[in-house]
């Protein structure tokens, strides 16, 4: 019963609600974001009369996540459970993957580099950071941090200690010696992890049940002023190691348990910072007040996909899998499903997360199957045997009815939208196709067990293209029909792709990651495994009116979405009361290195 | 004394019989808190972080009825488990952030209710035929609407239109709770969009039950001797009729008192009131399982203690049960 009520409340509101959205820095979701509210208010607009009481200078109101209650923990080793901005504001990574950009930035560490045939990694350390207790940060907090990693499994959340040999300091330096030449991956995962102070963690009796409720971090907020239930808020780092930042004096942070309380309070303008997925956005919240709102919803998640069963017949088929493929009309559902706030997907499936490894050559030599084509895909149905029988539906190639259920998930409207498009496109050529809807535990069991069709689902959005395809094509990540799999759900491997992978971790050289990434690419076109449908947005609203320096679409130096980590603390250090000087000249490229000379990232 | 003793030992039997299901029936559903967390993530976290989150969680794989026997025993020694949505907060802690305010609003909002409602009840069947008939019809149409529609109607008029309510939480961001008088009228004025979206739509049920007992009551040869014998009007319509048409509403009333504890979820979610409902609605989406079994727990206990209290009730109400 209590699963069902949000969609009953959507049903009232005649808006498209999207399913749970996600948010890195919270476990609770920022969900079912449309809002009854914001379809009230898009038919009653212009009847609020309220203005609400400005907030003091300097004051950044944010909405990162949606959830009903605080509770107070900062530890900074679940991503998933810490208090917002713990991981990286409160906390500090050493490198920051800025997905806007596509390219790492150095952050508490001054730059990075490889031995040893690529199996040592070295991070140099930055001078002069401080905790928030006034001792110095040293290469042994960083040494300090990953060998509670490795002492407590439930810490490792990259599960990095299974490629890492030891972590060892060697001067301002740290080394990371791995079993295997291990490149971009180990940058990435390596670069985000939060650094703890080895003088405090130490006394740390158990760190995995430790709720650190009064953490000492680097960051550039790193003081918890207050902290209650519907609301907490963290102070600036009156000593942070990049001069003059950041330029507000605190974040505050209320708990919203529903959409209808998020939506007003950002359509009231009482959010600064918000990450709510709004209906017609431009007419409920923009018009309100043009000049200082504003959204940016980039496609920097993982692509929608389709996964065929690839277990099952005829799925096992490439020609059936691009068939399917051809007979989607993607803009149609980007129009309508997702209204219009992302763009279709390409055969590659790269999200524009991956950009700068996309490679438009191997859709022109490989043929993009994503390209609506209705006749072509009647066509391929016929060759690979699966003809219009008698009834007018297509028989399977022994004769028997082909009946194709295609898996979807109860209450996520967009996504809903989305199957039904594909059904009816799917039924215009003859294939017996049907949307099912499930509640999320059955949908994901299924889904997981591999006891499926067709099912919509998401893909991985981290930010080198090794790990989306690993988890796509390699041997590594398929488990047998039945088990639970983590991903690979539609079961399917390829020996060249693990090559290619393999080669890709391998590999320190920009122009070789390019080919790599490109030849895995084609690899994935040429047998087309999985569907992809449209990548996915990342969502985040900003209000300058009292607050400036925001990214957004003129400005593109990070994401919106607060609740992106880390790429977060690039906008947080950047962002000012509205009115002052910009901070820097070039936010989202890290710290100015304090020594020049000494050497930046390669 | 010997009725309340046999209601005692039946209540210890549905108490075990509920706390069983409330074991059982969370993991009868599809999913685990784990899978629960990948897809709210929706392919941000990683595979492996989700290993890590089970050992962390300490997720077992022990058989069901292992982890029943220590899930009773933790329950004997009071120890209710870390949440795992909340993790690593104790779920004592979880539920002790909310359930004041809980009891608070459904408490206020349902004792306020039963006594207008009664009260009109008692007066509307007393006065047929005066201008007290419109109240039935009005509220039973009233009482018609789902609550949660009630409560966003409530929030969009007079919170955000007309700006007379806060638009959500228990008290504002900027006052420290205290025992003060500002800081309790700051909680009051957030209570009043929230309570009265649940009093509008049970007011007209209690109206209703206690108006139609009570028309029967009246009818009775006691309520004429009453009147004969010259007794004020008053008198006779509550210690005569309503005294004793109170009897099936005080039954309905211990069981909504019960059920306060399970906080008024929509409303609550609704108004972001920091309540037990918000609690109930994020565990049931997370899977949390030590969280769901703690607030069923509290449920529970408060509704077989509110019957208690109504056994109570009536051996003072109705001298029959006495003997």
């Amino acid at each position: 019963m209590l699963d069902i009520h949000p969609q009953f409340l959507w049903e009232f509101a005649l808006v498209p609600m999207h399913h749970d959205q996600p948010a890195l820095s919270e476990s609770q979701a920022v969900s079912r974001r449309a809002l009854l509210a914001a379809g009230g208010a898009a038919l009653l607009s212009g009847c609020h009369k309220r203005l609400l009481p400005p907030a003091e200078e300097g004051v950044a109101v944010v909405v990162p996540t949606q959830r009903a209650t605080w509770i107070r923990n900062f530890n900074p080793y679940f991503q998933s459970q810490c208090r917002w901005p713990g991981v990286a504001g409160i906390y500090e990574p050493t490198v920051i993957y800025n997905r806007a950009r596509g390219k790492f930035v150095p952050w508490l560490a001054r730059s990075w580099r490889w031995e040893n045939g690529n199996k040592t990694m070295i991070l140099t350390l930055r001078d002069g950071v401080k905790w928030a207790d006034g001792r110095p940060l040293l290469p042994s907090d960083v040494v300090f941090t990953f060998e509670l990693m490795k002492q407590h499994e439930a810490l490792d959340q990259s599960s990095i200690w299974k490629h890492l040999n030891e972590v060892t300091r060697r001067g301002p330096e740290i080394s990371f010696a791995f079993h295997h030449p291990f490149t971009l991956p180990a940058l990435f995962l390596i670069g985000r992890q939060p650094i703890v102070a080895q003088h405090i963690w130490k006394q740390v009796k158990n760190p995995v049940t430790h709720a650190d409720p009064h953490p000492v971090g680097t960051g550039p907020f790193n003081q918890i002023l207050s902290f209650k239930p519907q609301m907490y808020e963290v102070g600036a780092n009156p000593n942070y190691w990049q001069p003059g930042k950041p330029g507000l004096k605190k974040l505050r942070i209320p708990a919203f348990g529903g959409n209808e309380a998020q939506a007003l309070a950002l359509i009231n303008g009482e959010v600064d910072w918000g990450a709510a997925f709004l209906p017609a956005i431009d007419r409920i919240y923009v018009s309100r007040d043009p000049k200082h709102r504003g959204y940016y919803f980039p496609s920097l998640e993982g692509t929608v996909m389709l996964y065929p069963n690839t277990t099952q017949s005829p799925y096992d088929q490439v020609v059936v899998r691009k068939a399917i493929s051809h007979a989607i009309d993607r803009k149609t559902i980007v129009r309508v499903a997702m209204q219009g706030y992302t763009r279709v997907a390409d055969a590659t499936g790269l999200s524009d997360l991956y950009k700068k490894y996309h490679d438009p050559r191997v859709l022109t030599e490989e043929g993009d199957h994503t390209i609506y084509d209705p006749h072509k895909a009647a066509s391929m149905f016929d060759a690979a045997g699966l003809r219009l029988g008698k009834t007018g539906f297509r028989t399977l190639q022994n004769g028997a009815p082909w009946v194709v259920d295609l898996n979807c998930v109860v209450g996520w409207s967009d996504w809903i939208i989305a199957g039904e498009i594909m059904v009816k496109n799917l039924r215009a050529l003859g294939v017996n196709a049907t949307l099912r809807t499930y509640a999320h535990g059955a949908w994901f069991d299924k889904l997981q067990r591999g006891d499926f069709q067709l099912s919509m689902c998401w893909s991985d959005g981290a930010a080198t293209p090794h790990s989306f395809y690993q988890r796509l094509m390699s041997k590594d990540t398929l488990r047998p029909l039945g088990e639970l799999a983590e991903n690979n759900w539609h079961r399917f491997k390829s020996e060249r792709a693990d090559e290619l992978l393999d080669a890709l971790a391998a590999t320190a050289d920009a122009q070789q990651q390019w080919q790599l990434a490109s030849d895995l690419q084609r690899e994935f076109v040429r047998h087309a495994p999985a569907i992809p449908i449209f990548p996915g947005p990342t969502w985040g609203q900003s209000n300058t009116i009292r607050v400036e320096g925001f990214p957004s679409k003129d400005h593109p130096y990070s994401v919106l979405a607060p609740y992106k980590s880390p790429d977060q603390l690039l906008t947080l250090v950047e962002l000012r009361p509205t009115g002052t000087p910009p901070l820097c000249d070039n936010p989202g490229e890290g710290a100015v290195d304090d020594l020049p000379g000494l050497g930046g990232p390669q | 004394m010997k009725f309340l003793a046999r209601r005692l030992a039946f209540y210890v039997l549905a108490a075990w019989v509920s706390l069983t299901l409330n074991f059982f029936l969370p993991r009868l559903a599809p999913g685990d808190p784990a899978s629960a967390l990948q897809q709210k993530f929706q392919g941000q976290l990683d595979p492996e972080a989700l290993s890590a989150m089970k050992i962390a969680f300490g997720l077992s794989d022990e058989a069901a009825h292992v982890q029943y026997f220590l899930y009773l025993r933790n329950l004997a020694r009071g120890d209710l488990g870390t949440s795992i949505a909340h993790f690593p907060a104790p779920v004592s802690e979880v539920i002790g952030t909310a359930i004041l305010w809980t009891l608070f609003l459904a408490g206020l909002a349902v004792t306020f209710s039963f006594a207008v409602g009664t009260l009109l009840g008692i007066l509307s069947a007393w006065r047929r035929g005066s201008w007290l008939d419109w109240a039935p019809p009005l509220f039973v149409f009233l009482g018609a609407f789902p609550y949660f529609w009630l409560a966003m109607l409530l929030l969009y008029t007079c919170g955000f239109s007309l700006g007379w309510f806060p638009l959500r939480h228990a008290y504002s961001n900027t006052l420290t709770p205290q025992f003060s008088l500002s800081f309790m009228l700051d909680v009051l004025h957030h209570a009043i969009l929230p309570a009265l979206s649940i009093v509008t739509a049970s007011l007209g049920g209690w109206l209703l039950s206690m108006r139609n007992t009570m028309i029967g009551v009246l009818t009775e040869d006691y309520v004429t001797l009453a009147l004969a014998k010259g007794l004020t009007e008053r008198e006779v319509m509550f210690r005569y009729a309503a005294r004793n048409a109170l009897l099936p509403s005080i039954t309905g009333f211990g069981m909504a008192l019960g059920f306060v504890i399970s906080g008024s979820l929509l409303t609550e979610v609704i108004f972001s009131y920091p309540g037990q409902g918000s609690l109930l609605f994020e565990a049931v989406t997370a899977r949390d399982y030590p969280l769901m079994q703690g607030l069923f727990l509290a449920i529970t206990v408060a509704v077989l203690g509110a019957n208690w209290l109504v056994d109570i009730a009536y051996v003072i109400l109705d001298p029959r049960t006495r003997r």
